[in-house]
């Protein structure tokens, strides 16, 4: 089974408003998540698979751990 | 005193200027005295889907210039005796209005009506500043497209930049039965990205072109269009009406979607 379009839109809107939002080319994004996660991996300990990077009008969100339970 | 209250998107062709018309008649019906401007200089549309087209005289430019008096300029609806028209100006070019002008004329409008709705022009340009200058709150209308959501995104940042935090978001034709296969954004997928108060949810439904063509509402109609313009025009008016459940994707495709992300 393909996977539906939906996941696209929804991957390629992420990029483009973190982008939009940051006033920055999107390739940028990943070179801060990058930049950041080797930052703070010097302190702390952080999971790869789980790190991101999340950018409202205002502020920057880190996510660098799991809490069980949660739902994503 | 009244509010004044912009209809926004960012991209064209997703519904503003039918959001303000039934919005509009939809809060007139309620026994709210309404004024909808059409802000859209050198491409006026309001007074076409209000069905009022062959009754402008005078313009908002000419109010602003001091052409003509507001009460001249003013069209009022034979269908519903509380709403009135502001048309646009076809001929004009869009440096016509200041957004002082216009912060002016809206501050002295809502001491008289009970909502001002301004239908703003697409863009982020003088159209846009001059439409957000004197808005209170704003409703941001988007579809559940890439390229819709994006632009609603970039309308919220500004409209916060210029200090506009009371604002509340309508998405439009909205495929139920596409959200379920998976391929159009859900409600959730939206609201999720856009974060912010979510006003209402209007089903994609043939009965807005038809009406659109007889320069008809479709607010109050049983339609599913109809009524959910109901229920967006009750929010506004500060009554606590759930939004309708569009149940997001069920059966085969969210135990799918469930394995993807746990991978």
């Amino acid at each position: 089974m393909s996977v539906p379009s939906v996941s696209i839109a929804k991957d390629r809107l992420k990029v483009l408003i973190t982008a939009d939002r940051m006033q920055c080319a999107p390739d940028m994004i990943d070179k801060l998540t990058k930049d950041m996660y080797l930052t703070l991996s010097k302190y702390v300990e952080v999971k790869p698979e789980i790190f991101q990077i999340h950018v409202t009008h205002s502020d920057i969100h880190i996510r660098y751990s799991e809490i069980t339970g949660e739902k994503n | 005193m009244g509010e004044v209250i912009v209809i926004t998107s960012g991209k064209g062709g997703v519904g503003k200027t039918t959001t303000t018309a039934n919005i509009g008649i939809g809060l007139a019906k309620e026994g709210k005295k309404v004024l909808v401007i059409d802000t859209d200089l050198g491409l006026r549309n309001l007074d076409v889907v209000l069905g009022l087209e062959n009754r402008i005289v005078y313009n908002l430019v000419d109010v602003i210039n001091g052409n003509c008096r507001l009460k001249q300029a003013l069209i009022s609806d034979s269908r519903f005796q509380n709403l009135f028209l502001l048309p646009s100006a076809q001929t004009k070019d869009k440096t016509a209005v200041s957004p002082e002008q216009m912060k002016k004329l809206t501050g002295e409008l809502k001491e008289e009506y009970d909502y001002v709705l301004l239908d703003c022009p697409a863009g982020i340009e003088q159209g846009f500043q001059n439409a957000i200058a004197g808005a209170d709150k704003s409703i941001v209308v988007t579809t559940p497209e890439v390229s819709a959501i994006r632009d609603a995104d970039r309308i919220i940042g500004l409209l916060e930049t210029h200090g506009i935090r009371d604002n509340h978001l309508i998405i439009n034709r909205l495929r139920v039965d596409m959200v379920r296969r998976g391929d159009m954004m859900s409600v959730e997928d939206v609201t999720e990205i856009l974060a912010i108060d979510l006003l209402g949810v209007i089903p994609d439904d043939e009965q807005v072109v038809i009406a659109t063509n007889q320069g008809e509402p479709v607010v109050g109609e049983s339609s599913a269009s109809g009524s959910a313009y109901t229920r967006i025009c009750q929010r506004l008016m500060g009554e606590e009406i759930p939004i309708e459940d569009f149940n997001r994707s069920n059966g085969i495709f969210s135990k799918m979607s469930h394995f993807f992300k746990k991978n």
